[in-house]
């Protein structure tokens, strides 16, 4: 188990944490017949006041991993600590108390708020469910809370269907900033928004950040979006950390094939180096969570993939001439200027269909 | 669509440029697609007038009938000893023991409402409660609760009634108990099956993690989006009740035979209804008008209340016109259909 840090002191430390979803059959009596291997032994720590962005595909387990750490899923295995205490057995008052500290943003701004309820009465819920402020002080701090993400204070009493996309991402940001968290994590908060609402949303969240010197844990499939934000980035592959890194030297350096993979794939701005750049096209899908390869989880499309893959799991550690905190999981990391476009995997590529087992 | 309809679009906007877009709730919406709905807005009306008949019955029957138990052998039926056909007197005529049938009638749709908006209220009070419960406690005890619904529903309420009726006596509080533990069970399965889409939604999550409690998500969450099918479904289940109280009344295992009644004069009728058509006409033609109106209500609403259902789809489909009156624009989700999802 590798526990990467970053200097400072740890707000989150995610230590070995697999989450699993059991496959049931049966009408009354269930029985198991298989589990989704969501988030299968990642270990990540997160820095006060930093940003940690998490990357990967759909499917890869980071949305689990956000709700594992908010505490909305309940971990199969490992511990999360959050501030020194451990969290994954919280219960009761300890949990509510927790939950004060811990907010998340969601993906879909048109999911989550509650399309009959006045805005200022979900932004109020925090301090409602939490016993916090009353009468016309609730009303007060909810209007405040609309001004600082930048919402007109007078739209108190609108529903959210009143709103575009844009400003109801702004209403789940003034949700959560309700009651002052230490930790928010965002699960993809502007994928579903148009680019121009996406930079808006994005540096509101920078300011806030700087304002109230708050820690997020930024997940999203946008690698553009998540280098300008990000202090730190870990790519996730099949609910495993591929790669660890500063965010810099993520994107000029990576060493995961999978991450070469993914960069190769987002777009450039600049049309010259567009044009210059190799794309690297994996074979095959993502293999199914219910059933994942042996070894190395990325062997089945990796281009550089050998025997030892397939056997022997990589750990995830620091490379030769990489600073400490770059560390990624493979046997063969990628050196720079490698050519990864032409390169055909030596070993029999094994199916990556998904199988379920027949019950 | 040619070029100049394009152009009589886009028009308007130019012409009033001040006007300002205010937004619209989701039942300001439905509202207004409700106002739209001729058969819906008719259907309403002929049910406020069934409803202002049943509360003022004994004004009615004082003024155009007599009093709808008293027999009347001697003016309530003519030389033969047969019911009078509809007149000045008896405007839907006598039956045959010269009792005046629009006051029988008229009082009629006092048990037929009673027994059908009762029975709905309790029908809905249980079934939405069983369902919260059985669709956010997903597990055994969702396993449990959705195998008993289905075990009720695939019983026969009939004879179930009937057996009630021959142990503890035909009443109307029978009736209603009957209806409402078998109708619940409609209710309880499509509020279970919204209450776990709802469920899924991110707002619940939302709540989740910010500490709320599993009654608060129940009550401030989910249940004001369990509002729209409710109310579709007990515009559906009253006219259902109504017929089902009519027929254990028809059949002897319903409401008292003394009590004017709608089923009970159906039932009597039968033997009287080759010399006097309207003693059957009569409370079959009311029967019919409350239940049809009723559904034709709960189809707009429906309509209303989920501007993606087929019906609509359909309607704008075939006419330009009417596409465009429905083009309101929409919350996704705002509305919760009963069918479909």
């Amino acid at each position: 188990m590798s526990e990467p840090t970053a200097g400072g002191d740890v707000l989150v430390s995610i230590q070995d944490v697999y989450k699993h979803f059991p496959i049931k059959q049966g009408i009354i009596f269930q029985k198991e017949i298989a589990r989704v291997h969501a988030v299968d032994g990642v270990s990540l720590d997160v820095t006060r006041g930093e940003t940690l962005g998490i990357v990967g595909e759909t499917g890869c387990g980071k949305s689990t991993l956000a709700r594992c750490v908010t505490g909305l899923h309940p971990v199969t295995g490992g511990r999360i600590f959050f501030d020194g205490t451990d969290i994954t057995g919280l219960r009761g008052s300890r949990m509510k108390a927790f939950r004060r500290d811990v907010q998340m943003i969601f993906q879909d701004p048109y999911g989550s708020l509650n399309p009959r309820r006045r805005v200022g009465s979900i932004i109020a819920d925090p301090f409602v469910i939490h016993k916090i402020a009353d009468g016309a002080e609730r009303k007060r701090r909810v209007q405040e809370l609309m001004e600082l993400v930048g919402l007109n204070p007078e739209h108190y009493n609108r529903f959210p269907a009143e709103f575009s996309g844009g400003q109801r991402q702004r209403i789940g940001v003034a949700r959560a900033l309700a009651l002052r968290p230490k930790l928010i994590v965002c699960d993809e908060p502007v994928s579903a928004l148009d680019v121009s609402i996406q930079a808006q949303v994005i540096n509101l969240l920078k300011d806030l950040q700087k304002e109230l010197g708050l820690t997020y844990i930024f997940i999203a499939h946008d690698l553009s979006v998540v280098r300008h934000v990000s202090d730190r980035v870990a790519v996730m592959y099949l609910g495993k950390v591929a790669e660890l890194s500063e965010s810099e030297t993520l994107y000029e350096r990576p060493r995961h094939p999978y991450t070469n993979a993914l960069l190769s794939a987002a777009s450039i701005a600049d049309p010259d180096r567009s044009e210059k750049r190799q794309r690297i096209v994996l074979s095959g899908d993502v293999p199914s969570p219910v059933n994942p390869p042996s070894g190395c989880r990325f062997h089945p499309r990796c281009p550089k993939a050998q025997e030892r893959c397939v056997t022997e799991e990589p750990a995830l550690v620091a490379r030769h001439g990489d600073p400490d905190d770059h560390v990624a999981a493979c046997h063969f990391p990628v050196e720079a200027g490698e050519q990864l476009t032409h390169e055909r995997s030596t070993i029999e590529q094994q199916s990556t269909e998904p199988t379920l087992p027949s019950a | 669509m040619s070029l100049t309809e394009l152009e009589t679009e886009v028009a308007p906007a130019d012409a009033e440029p001040t006007r300002t877009i205010q937004g619209r709730t989701p039942w300001q919406l439905a509202w207004a697609r409700l106002r739209q709905d001729k058969v819906a807005i008719i259907s309403s009306i002929i049910i406020i007038v069934i409803l202002l008949m049943a509360i003022f019955a004994p004004v009615l029957t004082h003024w155009f009938g007599t009093d709808p138990t008293k027999t009347n052998t001697n003016t309530g039926l003519d030389a033969d000893g047969l019911p009078i056909g509809p007149s000045a007197d008896h405007l839907f005529g006598t039956d045959h023991l010269g009792r005046d049938i629009f006051s029988r009638a008229v009082y009629g749709a006092r048990v037929s409402l009673e027994v059908g908006l009762l029975s709905t209220f309790f029908a809905t009070i249980v079934g939405v409660t069983i369902g919260l419960l059985a669709g956010y406690f997903s597990g055994w005890a969702d396993a449990v609760i959705s195998r008993l619904l289905e075990i009720v529903l695939s019983f026969p309420y009939l004879i179930v009634a009937l057996v009630a009726a021959a142990t503890i006596g035909p009443s109307k509080t029978m009736v209603i108990v009957v209806i409402a533990s078998f109708s619940f069970a409609a209710m309880a399965r499509i509020v279970r099956g919204q209450v776990i889409a709802i469920k899924a939604r991110e707002f619940v999550e939302a709540a989740r993690s910010l500490g709320a409690s599993r009654l608060r998500i129940l009550v401030i969450d989910i249940l004001p989006n369990l509002l729209a099918p409710v109310i579709v479904l007990v515009t559906l289940l009253i006219p259902q009740a109504i017929v089902t109280e009519s027929t254990l009344t028809f059949l002897g295992a319903g409401v008292d035979i003394r009590i004017p009644s709608w089923g009970g004069m159906l039932s009597e009728s039968t033997q009287y209804y080759r010399v006097a058509w309207w003693y059957l006409f009569v409370p079959s033609g009311m029967l019919l008008l409350t239940t049809l109106v009723f559904n034709l209500l709960g189809d707009g609403v429906r309509d209303a209340l989920d501007p993606r259902s087929e019906r609509i789809m359909a309607r704008a489909g075939k006419s330009g016109k009417t596409s465009r009156r429905w083009r309101t624009p929409s919350e996704p989700g705002s509305a919760g259909a009963v069918s479909g999802r």
